[in-house]
């Protein structure tokens, strides 16, 4: 059964045929929830979300873009949105409490590459790093990722390009390592 | 648009090297369907038709006014929740119902931008963390108890999933920061599939709705 049949089923109502489609993109979903939020549980409830709107929406889905495509825009979307929320929730909180502990105090004291390319990735601007993740560490292509973002696709490339060298300077103590 | 300075070398360590990066876990398939699955058969807590959120949000606007006025005019000690406790008061049955609505789209947003937070800072063990998700945990229980109380309250499942939140309220603001209570608290969410459920009852809709002072 090819996917239009099978999302076809779907919205027919065949509980089956939604497990089918589930199964189908659940890894892809999850693995880029977990890249972007780096938490398991964060993108458990990410990906849960995901699903449980795209089988709401999918009345809505025309068929003129792949279906993956489609999921991976309701995915970016999710994630992006609910670190906003994260996020801002945190500050609030630190603003209220004067906190000091959440922060990057260790910044230019860390001398492992590992933890320095973490932080350097964190530190990116969220568009940035979001194309880098996708892009670099997930293998999407610019296509998919414009799609996903609704952005064009030179503006991924350029968003990879700036993000790639802003890595590159955060990591310049270490140009040893790739100039070889 | 491409970097002038592209340097392949970079790129491909960069890559390599970038793939230890939040490393996902094998993904846990069964238990997230379980999930999705439950939270389908709840959604619809809070229906509102599209052309209803409008009249929502509209309606958002013209509360924050009534309870300002009420405020300014009678200066009362208390909370929002209690503003809109006491325009509800006077409210006629239909009004009441759509403003419990609001207030209740308000908390549950407010409540899962809380438990959102709390599961992702669980990792942290930070005792400053627990205090203060505790404190913010007992300021969430009083609007879930107030919530439980109303006349206003009829949906059965609106009040099944207030007595779950209550019960992991409880529990988040009883917490000493242990791990043993950390696991304590994500056991009982992930059995009572709390989260999900919240998210399914919070209808998407304007901002003023959603989201609007909760964040």
């Amino acid at each position: 059964m090819d996917e239009s049949q099978l999302i076809a089923r779907v919205r027919a109502g065949d509980s089956a045929a939604e497990r089918a489609l589930y199964d189908a993109h659940v890894d892809r979903v999850y693995r880029l929830a977990f890249r972007l939020a780096g938490d398991d549980a964060l993108a458990q409830d990410f990906t849960q979300e995901t699903f449980i709107r795209a089988f709401d929406r999918l009345g809505s889905f025309r068929g003129d873009a792949a279906f993956s495509t489609w999921l991976h825009t309701i995915t970016t979307t999710v994630v992006l949105n609910g670190l906003r929320k994260v996020k801002r929730f945190r500050q609030r909180e630190v603003d209220i409490d004067d906190a000091h502990d959440i922060g990057v105090a260790q910044r230019h004291a860390e001398p492992d590459l590992k933890a320095r390319l973490k932080l350097a990735i964190d530190d990116l601007p969220e568009g940035y790093r979001t194309v880098f993740l996708m892009h670099d560490v997930e293998g999407y292509t610019h296509e998919e990722i414009g799609a996903a973002l609704g952005v064009e696709t030179g503006t991924s490339k350029a968003q990879l390009s700036r993000a790639r060298a802003k890595l590159r300077v955060a990591l310049s103590d270490f140009a040893g390592e790739w100039v070889q | 648009m491409t970097d002038q300075h592209e340097d392949p070398k970079f790129e491909q360590w960069l890559k390599d090297a970038a793939k230890a990066y939040h490393v996902p876990h094998p993904t846990p398939r069964d238990e997230m369907w379980n999930r999705i699955a439950a939270a389908r058969r709840n959604k619809h807590v809070i229906e509102l038709r599209p052309w209803m959120r409008w009249v929502v949000a509209a309606a958002a606007v013209l509360i924050l006014g009534i309870g300002i006025g009420r405020w300014t005019a009678h200066q009362p000690a208390g909370t929002g929740t209690t503003t809109v406790a006491a325009v509800t008061d006077s409210a006629s049955p239909s009004e009441s119902d759509l403003l419990y609505q609001i207030a209740a789209t308000q908390y549950l947003s407010h409540t899962e931008a809380f438990l959102t937070s709390f599961r992702a800072d669980i990792g942290s063990h930070r005792a400053a963390n627990s205090v203060r998700f505790a404190r913010q945990a007992r300021d969430l229980l009083s609007t879930t108890r107030l919530m439980l109380d109303s006349p206003a309250g009829k949906d059965q499942r609106l009040r099944s999933l207030l007595e779950d939140l209550e019960l992991v309220l409880v529990q988040i603001s009883q917490s000493q920061g242990s791990s043993h209570d950390r696991d304590l608290i994500t056991q009982g969410m992930n059995q009572s599939n709390v989260l999900p459920k919240l998210r399914s009852a919070i209808p998407a809709g304007p901002v003023p709705v959603r989201t609007e002072g909760a964040l």
